[in-house]
């Protein structure tokens, strides 16, 4: 009897501890909450999961080393790791999103914005806003604070980005806060005295790039002509900045974002030589949200998550290519999920964390001082369900903000340890919700994941990059874009 | 499920669906479907009216499943989503 307990124990003991699976083809891949995976054929997995794996069989040192097995967790270890992939846990918000001004010249296809016209300056954000919304944005328990300017088209509003630049600078050296600043510019109203307060200031410069001429103008366009030619015009006067530096200050590079239309869905190949073209060494293939205005346009340029998945896998193929033939290019979304899966680091992906970045990971700022969740949740403000809106600059504190029952909602409802399917999700550890998203498309904040199209396509997403892991060549270059 | 006028009626099981979640159900499709719920012995009887009422009772009922799987893994789970929860509101509001 005695002898038969200890057997029971013994096998217990060799029982895999809390993990999650899920079998893609002929193997299981097999993940926990440390960040962990190990790949196994379906003869391990059934050894593993009912604890009759033999400690001299060649995978049990790996799986022992990576916590699948009970008795062998080191707990020191994977504590460590889980805290570093969730660091965010512990500061509060670093991103705060100054939206300052709604008006644009560009009246681009998809606009989540909304943009007003450009008569439309009662939506310019005044100074004391501007002010304000930096003063709460140093109450942020974060060492390390980002203040994005936005629109519209923030230059229109210049005077008043400027004079929020060197007040924001003031109040980190006073805060002793490490203060990055942020520009997102369709680059329509960019000159060269602009441009020279931005680089001396150390703002980095961020713009919106389609893809060729005849694609990024027909999603964009520009009442005075081809906005194509003023990103490619100043893309390049950054870049050139950027290669030649100075003593004085840091010369960022410039980035770019892709916003995927109906109409790109065709082209991944040249919209990727585009941005290779340039300069560029990542692009950041999102899809469309469709949230606030773009809902309702969704019919037209909107697509499908299997269209999208086809479109992000067929461009993912193409940017291994180009790196198996040293160009070098990186994809901003899968650099994000392997920064987690090979490094156990938070890349800052703030769409993909448990819980969510909204409000506890960032702040939006409407002109007019209001406080959203996040920049989504502006968006769905804009078309008139304040839902998302936790406070306004002039009348909340900080931690009122913190305390809003919005904010608490979001946080509960993004928990993927609350939520069906992702808490048993073999990508749960690298993955998170949008309230936003699942509100604007599925009528609640926890939305119904089987259902979701965001879950299915960064399902899709992390499929790809653990196959594409198992491919020594493919994952010497996937690892290569988040060593640092 | 029985068919009429636009409307589709359906039973679920009470020993497996609780009240709380058909009712979520119900909140979560208010503007997509009129949804009455009569409780009745050990069973709830649902009707759903709609433009397309096959297609939205269907629908309702992945939602009631989805709510429901939410209500039991929240027992299950509530100890460590807890503990996430708290110290995610906690630290971003500056407390320790």
């Amino acid at each position: 009897m005695a002898q038969k307990q200890a057997a029971k124990n013994n096998k217990s003991q060799l029982l895999l501890p809390q993990a999650l699976w899920q079998k893609i083809g002929a193997n299981y891949l097999l993940t926990n909450d440390s960040g962990h995976y190990a790949w196994l054929k379906e003869k391990d997995f059934a050894l593993v999961t009912a604890g009759k794996m033999a400690e001299k069989d060649p995978l049990f040192a790996e799986l022992a080393a990576k916590g699948f097995i009970r008795n062998r967790l080191d707990f020191n270890d994977l504590a460590a790791k889980w805290k570093k992939k969730n660091a965010y846990l512990y500061y509060g918000p670093g991103l705060h999103i100054l939206v300052m001004t709604l008006r644009c010249g560009n009246k681009c296809l998809y606009c989540q914005s909304a943009a007003a016209g450009l008569g439309a300056k009662h939506t310019d954000m005044p100074l004391a806003v501007a002010r304000k919304s930096v003063d709460l944005a140093f109450n942020s328990p974060n060492p390390g604070i980002t203040i994005e300017f936005q629109g519209g088209e923030p230059l229109l509003n210049w005077e008043v980005l400027k004079n929020t630049v060197l007040y924001a600078r003031k109040k980190a050296r006073i805060a002793g806060k490490d203060l990055k600043l942020a520009l997102v510019s369709n680059f329509s109203l960019m000159t060269v005295e602009k441009a020279e307060f931005l680089l001396k200031q150390e703002v980095s410069i961020c713009t919106s790039l389609d893809g060729p001429k005849a694609l990024h103008d027909k999603n964009r366009v520009s009442s005075s002509g081809s906005s194509y030619d003023d990103t490619i015009k100043w893309i390049k006067f950054f870049q050139a900045r950027h290669d030649k530096q100075v003593p004085e200050y840091r010369v960022f590079k410039p980035s770019a974002l892709l916003t995927v239309s109906r109409y790109s869905l065709s082209g991944h190949k040249e919209i990727i030589d585009e941005y290779v073209g340039m300069g560029l060494e990542d692009i950041f293939i999102r899809p469309l949200a469709p949230i606030g205005y773009a809902w309702r346009l969704w019919d037209k340029i909107g697509y499908d998550a299997k269209d999208f998945s086809i479109f992000y896998l067929k461009s993912l193929d193409y940017i291994l290519k180009l790196n198996q033939r040293g160009v070098v290019i990186r994809e901003k979304m899968a650099s994000m999920m392997l920064d987690k899966i090979v490094n156990f680091r938070d890349p800052g992906y703030l769409d993909a964390r448990c819980p969510c970045g909204a409000a506890i990971g960032q702040l939006a700022y409407n002109y007019n001082g209001d406080i959203y969740t996040c920049d989504e949740g502006r968006m769905v403000g804009w078309e008139g369900n304040d839902l998302f809106r936790i406070g306004n600059v002039f009348t909340d504190s900080y931690k009122k903000v913190m305390n809003s029952a919005t904010t608490k909602v979001c946080v509960v409802s993004s928990n993927l340890e609350a939520q069906p399917v992702c808490a048993r999700c073999a990508y749960k550890p690298y993955c998170g919700v949008c309230p936003v998203y699942n509100y604007e498309t599925q009528g609640s904040l926890w939305g119904n994941m089987p259902a979701n199209d965001r879950c299915g396509l960064f399902k899709g997403i992390f499929k790809a990059l653990f196959m594409l892991l198992k491919n020594p060549e493919k994952a010497a270059i996937l690892k290569k874009w988040v060593a640092k | 499920m029985k068919t009429n006028k636009g409307a589709k009626e359906i039973f679920l099981d009470a020993g497996i669906y609780s009240g709380e979640a058909v009712k979520l159900a119900a909140f979560v499709f208010s503007d997509k479907a009129d949804i009455r719920i009569v409780p009745g012995k050990n069973v709830f009887k649902i009707s759903v009216r709609a433009e397309n009422a096959e297609r939205a009772a269907g629908e309702f009922l992945n939602e009631v499943l989805n709510q429901q799987c939410r209500i039991d893994l929240a027992k299950k789970n509530s100890k460590i989503a807890g503990i996430i929860v708290t110290k995610a509101l906690l630290s971003a509001a500056g407390e320790k």
